[in-house]
């Protein structure tokens, strides 16, 4: 077992970990931050989706020793003074939301993209969160609630 | 119903206003946030992990299963085997053929034969491994031909055929006459997985009052606590199921899954189990879409109408009914999918095999029979020189028409409706039917 000080959300966060376990592991078990999914544990579905240094990153596949002295931030570390990001709200309110588990991957996909790029188009929205499996919307209202908190038109 | 109070403005003259208005889920806010509680996401003090050992062979005898070596990894409390279920090992949804543990024989390469519960995922993880079976191969049945085999051994008590069931109108000597053409084909479709998202999960504990409670990703919570109490030798009001906001379901979380494995290690360590399958369990082990073997003959007459469909329907429903006999006998049902059909004989045929088991998914059983009764319409259509789509238009219910099973149509029924949309757009868009 090893001690981690993790950057999280703009905290500092104390842990013991073996250094093998996953950055997601270390999230939900240890941290209790548990807004970030595991649907797969294998890199294949998008649900552990968290960004690390601004980027979108896998957590399931990478290991906790990895992330010393970076920045993490998880769904949780989204909403500003209470208030939820345009993203969480616009999602709530157009249908981009059923079984919910999905979210917080395509949220933190999302919120990555418009960071970069605050204007996409349809198109990059759909290759931004290409990498993130939703089984019960079909995409399509989450595609326009993205396009909503973007506020560039919806088809 | 309660109605959310977040809702559109819409909501609030009088009680029909909510129909067509876009109203936000009373949750969504919170799974936008990533606070809702999966059951995955939650912990109780001294709770421990557990771990399933599955067959992996499709058909055996058990001669043993030796535990010694799983016992003795750091950690673990508990290692499980059917001989430790202090109630009847048996439950189903149907019919009562699914045991919680292997006891005399394999019947599925996903049979559970053995628990774990440890301190930590990984020491349960290594225990499964650990524990070695002593297996004799039987012959398997794995598919739907082999299951039809007079000489196959059986999977259960009483043969491979689990039911039979029927659909007849009119008089099928009569429809072959007058047809012009007559297709006949064999169709398959495979199994598939419902894939949600969010594993089968549950979390088990003793209550203070002696209750032993399941928070459960279930999609029905009443109908688990049913099967789980016989299984546990518990009375039903010593046996609490709460249902957990699920990630995800499709009719797989309808049987039970993790929840008496789960509720057996919580009885006998008396420490909070959580039982997490993994994307692989979750695969190998709940119910997936039954694969299906359909022989179709449908005739129609030169002007497109059609005379009469003859069927077939061979539902593979795995080791366990689960749902089994509903679906495939829904697939009979809806056979002649939304058209007119005079004359009718329609057969299904719910078949043990020990291929993984098949239950509820989305359409249950309509979408086989879907494959089956267009690529029927599309072949009718080609041989006859219609347009696919006015094949369809032609022989829709329409109100005041019956279905197969005889139930008349009123004006409720859409389906002519919505093949025109779909001329109208495919005429205005220029698109057209090809076929190579
Ligand atoms: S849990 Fe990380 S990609 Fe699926
Ligand atoms: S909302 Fe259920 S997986 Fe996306």
């Amino acid at each position: 077992m090893e001690h981690y000080s993790l950057k999280i959300n703009g905290h500092v966060y104390e842990t013991g970990a073996e250094p093998f376990e996953s950055l997601l592991d270390v999230l939900r078990e240890k941290l209790r931050l548990t807004g970030s999914k595991k649907g797969c544990d294998e890199g294949e579905c998008g649900s552990c989706t968290v960004l690390l240094d601004g980027k979108p990153v896998l957590s399931c596949i990478l290991m906790v020793s990895d992330v010393r002295d970076r920045e993490v931030l998880t769904v949780e570390g989204l909403p500003q003074g209470g208030e939820p990001h345009p993203i969480q709200v616009e999602m709530t309110e157009r249908g981009g939301i059923q079984c919910g588990y999905c979210t917080p991957g395509i949220i933190m996909s999302a919120y990555a993209l418009l960071q970069e790029n605050p204007r996409p188009s349809e198109d990059e929205i759909r290759f931004a969160i290409a990498g993130n499996i939703c089984r019960c919307t079909g995409y399509s209202k989450i595609v326009e609630a993205l396009q909503a908190a973007a506020g560039t038109p919806i088809r | 119903m309660a109605q959310p109070e977040n809702a559109t403005s819409a909501a609030q003259s009088g009680p029909y206003d909510w129909i067509g208005s876009s109203v936000p889920k009373v949750d969504a806010l919170d799974k936008a946030l990533g606070i809702t509680q999966y059951v995955g996401d939650m912990q109780m003090p001294g709770m421990l992990h557990a771990r399933i050992r599955w067959s992996g062979v499709p058909h055996a005898i058990i001669r043993g299963i030796d535990t010694s070596e799983a016992v003795k990894v750091p950690g673990v409390r508990a290692v499980l085997t059917a001989g430790d279920i202090p109630g009847i090992n048996r439950y189903g949804l149907a019919v009562q053929d699914q045991r919680v543990l292997a006891d005399d024989k394999v019947r599925t390469a996903a049979d559970p034969v053995a628990l774990v519960a440890a301190d930590t995922e990984q020491a349960a993880e290594e225990a499964i491994t650990k524990i070695k079976l002593d297996l004799e191969p039987l012959r398997p049945i794995l598919s739907i031909e082999d299951a039809l085999d007079p000489t196959a051994p059986s999977i259960h008590e009483s043969g491979n055929l689990f039911t039979r069931t029927t659909v007849r109108k009119g008089d099928l000597d009569q429809g072959v006459k007058e047809s012009d053409v007559i297709v006949e084909e064999t169709y398959r479709t495979h199994l598939m997985d419902h894939m949600a998202m969010e594993t089968e999960s549950s979390l088990a504990y003793m209550d203070p009052t002696g209750v032993l409670t399941i928070i459960t990703s279930t999609q029905y919570p009443y109908r688990d606590r049913r099967q789980i109490a016989p299984a546990l030798n518990l009375s039903m009001n010593k046996v609490r199921v709460v249902q957990a906001p699920i990630g995800g379901g499709f009719g797989r979380k309808d049987d039970i899954t993790s929840e008496i494995h789960a509720g057996l290690l919580a009885l006998k360590t008396q420490r909070p189990v959580r039982l997490v399958y993994t994307r692989r369990d979750s695969l190998i082990a709940n119910t997936k879409r039954h694969p299906m073997l359909m022989k179709f003959r449908t005739g129609a007459r030169s002007d497109g109408r059609l005379t009469f469909v003859d069927a077939d329907i061979y539902g593979d429903t795995g080791a366990y009914l689960s749902l089994g006999a509903f679906v495939i006998k829904k697939a009979g049902i809806h056979a002649c999918g939304p058209y007119d059909v005079p004359n009718i004989r329609v057969d299904t045929h719910t078949l043990y095999t020990n291929n993984l088991s098949s239950g509820a998914m989305r359409g249950f059983g309509v979408l086989q029979a879907a494959v089956a009764h267009e690529s029927q319409m599309d072949q009718l259509a080609h041989r006859l020189g219609i347009s696919p789509i006015d094949i369809r238009l032609i022989n829709t219910l329409k109100p005041g028409l019956a279905t197969g099973t005889g139930q008349v149509m009123d004006e409720g029924c859409g389906i002519e409706a919505t093949v025109l949309r779909i001329k109208e757009y495919m005429e205005s868009h220029d698109l057209r039917f090809t076929r190579s």
